[in-house]
């Protein structure tokens, strides 16, 4: 028979035991970066800053982050807009086959994405349009397209419409209604579907390595290069550089704009 | 058809209800969801449309009688019959089974801890686990080569416990590629279980406490099944996370240890026979929604959980 007192050791210890276990790797990769020697060594024998400096030998690495960063900012803010409207129609009116439409619309996380790189190629290729910046956006927005779409509706549930027949009331029309009431309320939500959509573009091989040859490249792309087929510590110098970047970013905006509360579901 | 008040009234006093108020009704929704259904119309039905096709075809080198009889199911009976590929389905439907099994039995805790502790402490766990959910993949997967490397952290202290006379490979395996892979999708899990937490009333974590049953039985009898909608939202998204799992086989793995993904897109990238990579990603697509769906079925009809 358990009793309380090892019912709450047990959780306390196993919560902790999880949170160590989501973070030790991030902290121990960043411990390599410093590391003086060749060889991935835990702890380092010696220290030094040569792999942050190498980051910049990484093949194409400023124009690939370059080309990753401009597909992700387009891919994220089209598919924002687009949700906006989605999100609009599925919280505000009346449509057939509703939650049939809504699940469709949301679908494209449950596919492989391996399959939506594999059934995009084919269809460019067929098109005379493959391996071309354009392509490349276009999968990157059926990738991310059903993110905001989630956080929209989830920042729409919570929002109060009496506000908006007050504008009305007041004699704004639709659209300053829209542009000086909905849209502020809205801004969490569009935020964090903006963040989302642009950090899952950024970051994404599966469907990127279909899409690119010759010239185009990206940088998920050529860093997953660089570690199969180098063993020093280089990676772990921009895996650093990445997680301090996003956390910044995260933080900022969770301050501001209180994002988390709309990932935890309804 | 209608479902709410005004054309329940409209639809009594006409017989049938016209075209016109439907149209007028559906109107804005019309209007609002036009751009988005036509994007993933042109650039993701009608691609996978396209696949389905593809995957109903010869590649060049298939045996001439196979040419012959297109539109023929012979990929779909090759990825069957080969051992590469008939092994790497079963491999994969067991990495994605036992990681989301572990990744549960790690975040569950996590969300029950994270009710007790005080408020500052709670918004730094959100905050961390939103961070690692936001982290690249291809950094996340690294810190495991890091981790499990011959002169990483575990090598280390298994040798220096003296488990282990000298470092062992740790890395392109199954089990690394598990480990990742929870490691990945633990944020997955924890975000909508602890959701779900938050909405069980208060009164309902106190009732079972009145009835006399200690924190054991309410967990099993009460919490748990409260917070089945976040823990199936979790489990079914983790599955699909692994199930798809593409770069974490990639670095973590070997050839060996191969994961469907990876042999349909060495069919298309390094044979060029897109014939069979079609059929071998459809395959994919097709039994990880089905297992989703009857996940949901067996959750809803037997266990009579609503999610």
């Amino acid at each position: 028979m358990f009793s309380e007192r090892a019912y709450h050791w047990c959780i306390q210890a196993l919560g902790w035991g999880g949170i160590i276990f989501l973070v030790f790797p991030v902290f121990l990769t960043a411990l390599v970066s410093f590391n003086g020697s060749f060889f991935i060594e835990i702890p380092p024998s010696s220290y030094s800053l040569e792999w942050y400096a190498n980051i910049a030998k990484i093949h194409k690495i400023g124009e690939a982050t370059l080309v990753s960063a401009g597909i992700a900012g387009l891919a994220a803010l089209l598919v924002t807009v687009l949700a906006t409207a989605t999100a609009m129609a599925i919280v505000r009116y009346p449509f057939p086959a509703k939650a049939a439409v809504t699940a469709f619309l949301l679908s494209p996380v449950a596919v492989p994405i391996v399959a939506i790189g594999i059934a995009l190629v084919q269809f460019f290729i067929a098109l005379d349009i493959a391996f071309t910046w354009y392509s490349l956006l276009i999968g990157h927005m059926v990738l991310v397209a059903a993110y905001p779409v989630r956080t929209i509706v989830a920042s729409m549930t919570l929002y109060n419409p009496s506000i908006e027949e007050a504008a009305a009331s007041l004699g704004a029309n639709r659209w300053i209604t829209f542009w000086t009431v909905t849209l502020p309320q809205l801004k969490p939500g569009l935020i964090s579907g903006f963040l989302f959509a642009f950090l899952i573009s950024f970051d994404n091989y599966p469907i990127s390595i279909f899409l690119v040859r010759g010239g185009l490249t990206t940088m998920p792309i050529e860093v997953f290069n660089y570690i199969s087929q180098n063993l020093d510590p280089t990676p772990a110098a921009f895996s650093t550089i990445y997680i301090l970047i996003v956390s910044v970013v995260i933080i900022f905006v969770e301050r501001r704009y209180k994002v988390i509360s709309l990932s935890l579901g309804r | 058809m209608a479902d709410s008040g005004p054309s329940i009234a409209a639809s009594r006093s006409v017989a049938r209800p016209s075209a016109g108020i439907a149209l007028h009704r559906y109107l804005p929704a019309t209007l609002l969801l036009a751009p988005i259904l036509a994007f993933l119309l042109a650039f993701y039905v009608i691609p996978f449309g396209v696949m389905l096709g593809e995957s109903m075809s010869a590649w060049s080198n298939d045996p001439p009688e196979v040419q012959e009889t297109t539109p023929t199911l012979y990929q779909y009976e090759k990825t069957w019959q080969r051992s590469r590929t008939s092994k790497a389905i079963v491999r994969t439907f067991r990495i994605s089974l036992i990681s989301v099994a572990l990744t549960f039995l790690l975040s569950y805790p996590i969300t029950l801890m994270m009710l007790r502790v005080g408020a500052r402490l709670r918004s730094g766990i959100l905050l961390l686990t939103f961070i690692s959910l936001a982290a690249s993949l291809i950094v996340r997967n690294y810190s495991w080569l890091v981790v499990l490397a011959d002169q990483g952290l575990i090598n280390n202290v298994l040798v220096g416990l003296g488990i282990f006379p000298r470092p062992q490979r740790l890395t392109y395996n199954e089990w690394a590629i598990i480990v990742a892979l929870v490691h990945y999708c633990m944020p997955f899990m924890i975000l909508p279980i602890y959701g779900a937490l938050l909405r069980i009333p208060g009164s309902l974590w106190e009732a079972p406490r009145t009835l006399g049953a200690g924190s054991w039985t309410a967990l099993r009898t009460v919490i748990l099944p409260l917070s089945m909608p976040g823990v199936f939202g979790g489990t079914t998204l983790c599955f699909a996370v692994c199930a798809s799992a593409f770069v974490t086989p990639l670095m973590l793995g070997s050839p060996s240890t191969a994961m469907v993904s990876q042999v349909a897109a060495e069919q298309l990238l390094v044979q060029l026979n897109f014939s069979w990579g079609s059929a071998i990603i459809f395959t994919l697509t097709t039994l990880t929604f089905l297992l989703v769906f009857v996940y949901a079925l067996i959750v809803r009809r037997i266990l009579k959980i609503d999610v």
